[in-house]
Order: structure tokens, then sequence, then C-alpha cells
């Protein structure tokens, strides 16, 4: 089987090309699949961590998967970020330092998350300077992106991630894909509704909603990521099932893709010119907390 | 033997980055156990660098099922916690009241929390 590839920007758009390669792809079994880039004239590095999602999990069915005619420009920033090393091709140092390299974890790696991120993104000088205040968000933003996949995608296939920085923009984008159960089975899962992808997401990333059950509260995670995207007017895209939601400026907007991705992606993009301290909880007493 | 114990969140995570919920879960048999033992507990965030809800859900926000606000106000003491990491926790324990409020949940919770 041959699928050609549009160009992948981290829009709908983008979204929408990839779960249209899942829908094409999804029953394929101990087949070759082969994904022609010949048309893919740009692709948003961070992107990478929903499109190594898809070929694992068609990996996993035992497909061989194979990319040819990637572009010039395309095949150097996939192969600076390390993507391309899974699919025979030789990794290139990134000189300029601008990925966060595409790396896969099991659910049990919140560790070796967090070694990834500080290697890769804290303790690397090329990256863009950002306030420490910034930096202790967008740290801590990624974590909560990746403990709500651990928490509640129940994902047996892995966790993925890849970011992309854009200086002249003064964007970091940073993105984490599962191929776990998506928030609609989650959500109507847990409290018996039957709500559509597009709502589930919303209803997950609204105050005080969790699914959560037992001894540990949740629900606090996707809020404070919601907040902080709000405040440093950066963006936040989720692609759940076949919802996509996106925060842009404070507004959110939810649309329905046109297939399904199996599992889901949470990308955020961070403004880095971004000076607010993000101290704002300093009235906070210490004997105030209980 | 001492009243008090005092537990370092960098001793037990080995890590200053405090984000994992497994991790937290460490935490929270060490709190949990010395206050049912009756002890006064002091949490250091001394050397953390970062924090997640998902791990102070798991080591803090627990605490609720198993012990009431009283207790924990009374019992439960943080040090060296980063204004902002404050700010943070503070959050996580209005959560946690609020997802124990529903007597169902908690009645469940209590049960898991006491091995039933």
């Amino acid at each position: 089987m041959k699928i050609s590839l549009p160009e992948v920007r981290h829009d709908q758009a983008g979204f929408e090309a990839l779960v249209q390669l899942f829908a094409r792809t999804q029953d394929c079994l101990l087949g070759k699949i082969e994904i022609d880039m010949v048309k893919t004239s740009w692709f948003d590095g961070d992107m990478c961590a929903a499109f190594g999602a898809l070929l694992y999990r068609l990996g996993s069915n035992l497909n061989n998967v194979v990319l040819s005619n990637i572009q010039t420009p395309v095949e150097r920033i996939l192969s600076k970020n390390g993507f391309l090393s899974n699919y025979g091709r030789v990794r290139i140092p990134d000189t300029w330092g601008t990925t966060i390299p595409y790396q896969r974890f099991d659910v049990k790696d919140d560790r070796f998350f967090a070694s990834y991120i500080e290697q890769e993104f804290v303790q690397r000088p090329e990256m863009p300077k950002m306030s420490k205040g910034l930096i202790k968000k967008f740290r801590e933003s990624v974590f909560e992106i990746f403990s709500n996949s651990v928490l509640h995608s129940r994902t047996e296939l892995g966790i993925f991630s890849c970011g992309q920085y854009f200086p002249k923009r003064h964007r970091l984008d940073f993105a984490v894909a599962d191929l776990g159960i998506g928030m609609k089975r989650n959500v109507n899962e847990s409290l018996g509704l039957n709500l559509t992808a597009p709502a589930a997401i919303e209803w997950a990333t609204s105050a005080r909603n969790t699914t959560k059950t037992g001894s540990i509260p949740g629900g606090l995670g996707l809020k404070l990521l919601r907040e902080f995207i709000t405040l440093n007017k950066g963006r936040l895209q989720i692609v759940s099932d076949n919802g996509y939601w996106c925060l842009d400026q404070g507004n959110a907007v939810t649309a329905a893709l046109p297939f399904e991705f199996p599992g889901t992606i949470v990308g955020v993009e961070i403004n880095t010119a971004d000076k607010r301290s993000y101290a704002l909880s300093s009235e906070v007493d210490e004997t105030d907390i209980f | 033997m001492s009243k008090t114990l005092t537990i370092s969140l960098l001793e037990i995570v080995g890590s200053p980055l405090c984000v994992a919920s497994e991790d937290g879960q460490k935490v929270h048999d060490r709190i949990s156990g010395a206050m049912r033992e009756g002890k006064m507990v002091v949490v250091s965030f001394l050397n953390v660098t970062s924090l997640t809800s998902a791990f102070l859900n798991a080591a803090i926000g627990q605490l609720y099922s198993e012990f009431s606000a009283d207790e924990i106000r009374e019992k439960l003491k943080v040090h060296d916690i980063q204004p902002d990491d404050r700010g943070l926790l503070k959050r996580v324990v209005e959560t946690a009241k609020e997802y124990f409020k529903d007597p169902e949940r908690f009645k469940t919770a209590k049960r898991i929390a006491m091995g039933g």
C-alpha cells in the first residue's frame, strides 16, 4: 500500500492529515506501507510525536513501514530530531539546537521523561533565553501532560514526544501523544455519559472535572496547563479520537476531525518572549496551606 | 522517641524532580504512617526544582481521604517550599477537599487507604 502525505503543520489541517493516514492504514496487518512524502513540503518537528505514534502502531501490527521521497529540508529536520533514525536514516547533529528530540516512553518512564526534559531542554545553552519562572512553568507543564497520559491513557504501546523551537517567532512547540483509550471513552465510562469527542475534551479541561476515582484526587493538571497557556498567550491543542480542541489567545474552539486518532495528543506552544515572573501565588503563607 | 518526623522529598524521590505519581505515593505512605502513630510530620521541599499536581495529589491530596482537615492542619507542616510551589500545593489541597466532599468517594477512598 502506498499513501501520499501532504504537508504537516501543527494545526487542525496537520492533525487531519495524520488521522487520514491512520484511517487508511489502521486495518493493515503484516503488510508493507509506503508513505510517500514527495508532497510533504513542510513538517513541524513537534508533530513527530503524533506521527511517530501512528507509525509505531502500524509496526505493532507487524507492518513494514517505509518513508519515501522525503524532501531535503524535511529530511534535515526529521534527522536532526532523531525521528528518522527509527526509519533507516542516520541522525545528523542539531547545530542550532532547535529540536527537542523525538522519543518514545513507556508509562513507567516518568523519571526518564523528566531527565529527558532536563537534558534536552533546560540544560542546553542553545535553547531560548526564557525567564526562570517561564522555564519552570514550561517544565512543569510538560510534566503535567506526561502525567496525564500515564494516569489516564491506559496505553500499552507507549507515549511519544517531540519538540521544536522557532527562534524568529519566539515560539517553542512541544507535543506528547499516547496510544491509549482516548478522552471520550475515559470520560464516558467514568461518568456514564455519551459525550462526543470534542465535548469530552472540553469537559476534561474545565475546572474541577476529573475522571479519577479512588483515594488519589485528580482534575488539576489540564486546568493548570490551560491557565498557564492563557497567561503566556501561547496555544494549547488537544486531539483525542475525532475531537479537536484548541486554546489560542485565551479562546477555546472545538471541532470534529473527519477520522479518529487512536489515543490522545496534547501540543503546547509557548511564547518564549514572555517576561512574566509567574510567582503569582506568593501571598499563600506556609501556615495557611492545609 | 521523637514526636516529629522530618521527611526530605529529595531523599525519598532521589531527584529534585518531584513529578511522578508513584514517587508521591512513597511520600504519602511515610506521612500517613507517621500521622497514624500520632506524630507531627514536617515535609521539607529543600532543593526540589519541579513539582506536579500528580505528585502532590498522591503525596498530600490523598491524606484527606484518611484524616480530617483539622488533623492535617495540626500535624502536617511544610518547610522550604518556594512561593509558587506553595500556591500549587494550596490548589491541590483545595481540590482534594472538594474531591472528598462526595461521601461515596470518601467512603471508597477510606476503605482503600485502610487496605480493605
